[in-house]
């Protein structure tokens, strides 16, 4: 007989006690299994949608544009660098875009904004978040032609219907102020009012040359990769494989409000978790406390025939480490058709928040569904057992700590 | 220290403790010693410091001042982790009642000190096997502390602590839970390993039954040797 094994039956003494805290450390997975899980999900979903909005996970820019945005400064050598940058392992996407401040008019009405100049063939509806949002219309076929693609808020401030005209006007590399006519070919709608209402989709030769560029040179190279986790590290490997004369940025310095926004709710999600740990982890101690305490006698007969306060001390810990494991199994039991679930259907918010809601100017999916990463599975199983095991530490050190003759004289 | 076959060995020994206030003194520098295969009783009326100095003969307690020794060893100048070795191996305890760990059959209570002393799977077996025999529990290796009667189980508790051939059992009340008959059969069981395997037994007891099965007879009084006769 050894340890383990009297450990295992010792807890089955009291079944509905046992099982009952087997349930607190299950429910203590589930949660933490949908916190993170919802997280993981949500925050990689609000990354990849911001960087398919522009910027990319990765960008390559000008040196200082970044601090500074203006047409004036620009990347050359494009199609080379989007070449050899495709190449790299774990690189899905690569694309140039140019990127700037315009003012936009129709007949009754002018507004300033943003535009998005970008090549057609090269943007697709899962790198390009407009063109998923495209709610009339279609965007523009070519890269100089006279199509172009607005948000319908823009639309509704200057008056804009399909094939209604729009001049829009900016300032040149010779900084001069240039403009140019075109019609309203399609219309998106992200819900984000200040996208919504700012942003414009231009033919990027068309923008070239009314800029003064050459075919190969834009604002930025936006790089989107399979994984936005390793953003930073691919921001470095790029930086130093391709990244002469220019800024190799990770989206957590070009896009700060929603990098921000993410730490912040992560912090807030994970010290919740530690707190209900922490109330799980007491509930754990007090019953392995009170199942020690309800054994001084036996205990003290132990030691009396030659048990060491040591040998108590590992049988105590072998019982929480088999209810943290029972508590462990029953937990992913519980939380397997659960996670299926919602990581399938997702859970809809769409109801409870009809007008939308974004973080940093990015639309927040209210559908949301739940993805855990290899390594939160680890983590969330890991500190599950370990915080199981924790509780157990001063129970344990209870009952080798009592003197036997004390515990003999126990009724 | 030459032994001369002395199992055990106290030489004024004095217990005190302190209940609030108060200092009492269990054992009131008390000598004696016990030789190899003694059955013996100590006795008195309640308080008088008999499981006191089972305790300490156990390794359970230490004396306040004096000596005690067991097979030459002075016990009070022991470590804590010596004290849990020498209980282990030297020493075999039967107590008054809740002596067998609940989750493990007849088999595995009698094997239980084998284990701390990590004996091979083989000789734990030849040993146990032949212990639950000798105590009268052959077949009944299998079951559970509640699947016996209290005799039975008793017959275990005296399995698990002969079966390491110990230098001395000490047996607190043990017959104090059960009818006469059980009784009976239980004093027979350790008279018999006494006589036949030679080992020693130090009883503490006031029941008349086990007093009147020993061969030597020491009464304590007030903590302190009120007589002491051999049969």
């Amino acid at each position: 007989m050894n340890l383990w094994k009297m450990a295992w039956r010792n807890i089955w003494r009291r079944k509905r006690r046992t099982f009952i805290t087997c349930f607190s450390v299950s429910f203590g997975l589930l949660y933490a299994v949908l916190s993170t899980g919802f997280g993981d999900w949500g925050y990689t979903k609000l990354v990849d949608d911001s960087a398919s909005m522009g910027y990319g996970h990765v960008t390559f820019e000008p040196i200082d544009y970044n601090i500074s945005p203006s047409l004036d400064k620009r990347i050359s050598g494009t199609n080379e660098l989007k070449d050899r940058v495709r190449a790299v392992d774990g690189v899905a996407k690569v694309i140039d875009r140019i990127m700037g401040q315009a003012m936009f008019a129709s007949a009754s009405k002018s507004v300033g904004g943003m535009f998005f100049a970008i090549d057609p063939a090269q943007e697709s509806k899962e790198y390009n978040l407009f063109l998923k949002k495209m709610v009339k219309g279609e965007l523009f076929s070519t890269t100089d032609g006279k199509g172009v693609v607005v948000g319908t808020k823009l639309a509704e401030k200057l008056g804009l219907r399909m094939g209604k005209k729009l001049i829009y006007t900016f300032t040149d590399v010779d900084g001069e102020i240039v403009s140019e006519i075109a019609r309203v070919s399609g219309m998106f709608k992200t819900g984000v009012d200040e996208v919504d209402g700012a942003m414009v989709l231009l033919p990027i030769d068309r923008v070239r040359n009314i800029l003064g560029y050459r075919p190969d040179e834009a604002t930025l190279v936006a790089v989107i990769i399979d994984d936005q986790r390793r953003a930073g590290g691919m921001a470095m490997k790029l930086d130093s494989l391709f990244g002469d004369g220019m800024d190799v940025l990770p989206f957590t310095e070009t896009q700060k409000d929603v990098t921000s926004m993410i730490f912040m709710d992560k912090s807030m999600n994970y010290l919740f978790q530690i707190f209900l740990g922490l109330l799980v982890s007491a509930g754990i101690l007090n019953t392995i406390l009170m199942a020690v305490l309800e054994r001084t006698r036996e205990f003290g007969i132990m030691m009396a025939i030659g048990m060491s306060p040591k040998k108590l001390f590992q049988l105590v810990l072998a019982e929480s480490f088999w209810i943290g494991l029972v508590g462990l199994v029953m937990g992913i039991v519980i939380s397997s058709p659960i996670y299926y679930y919602f990581s399938t259907t997702g859970l809809d918010l769409t109801g409870s928040v009809p007008d939308g809601y974004s973080a940093g100017n990015v639309p927040f999916e209210l559908v949301m569904k739940i993805k855990l990463f290899p390594e939160s599975v680890v983590v969330i199983l890991g500190t599950v057992f370990l915080l199981t095991l924790l509780a157990g530490l001063y129970p344990a050190y209870k009952a080798g700590k009592v003197p036997p003759v004390e515990s003999l004289r126990v009724i | 220290m030459n032994l001369d076959g002395i199992i055990v060995k106290l030489d004024g020994v004095t217990k005190t403790y302190n209940e609030g206030q108060l200092e009492v003194t269990a054992v009131n520098n008390l000598s004696l010693e016990l030789k190899k295969g003694e059955f013996t009783v100590i006795c008195g009326p309640s308080g008088s410091g008999k499981t006191t100095i089972l305790n300490m003969l156990g390794g359970l307690d230490l004396p306040s001042s004096g000596k005690l020794f067991l097979e030459g060893r002075e016990i009070e100048k022991l470590s804590r982790s010596k004290l849990s070795e020498m209980r282990r191996d030297r020493i075999g305890f039967v107590f008054q009642a809740y002596n067998l760990m609940p989750v493990l059959t007849a088999y595995e209570n009698a094997e239980f000190v084998l284990n701390l002393q990590g004996r091979s799977e083989e000789e734990k077996r030849v040993k146990v096997m032949k212990v639950l025999a000798d105590v009268g529990l052959g077949g009944m290796e299998d079951r559970m502390p509640n699947e016996l009667s209290g005799g039975q189980q008793q017959r275990v508790a005296i399995a698990r602590a002969i079966v390491t051939e110990p230098a001395i059992v000490l047996a607190d009340e043990p017959t104090a839970n059960v009818d006469s008959a059980t009784a009976d059969s239980l004093l027979d069981v350790m008279e018999k390993l006494n006589k036949e395997e030679g080992v020693t037994f130090l009883f503490s007891t006031h029941d008349q039954r086990v007093m009147d099965r020993a061969r030597r007879i020491i009464r304590i009084k007030d903590g302190k040797l009120d007589s002491d006769v051999r049969k």
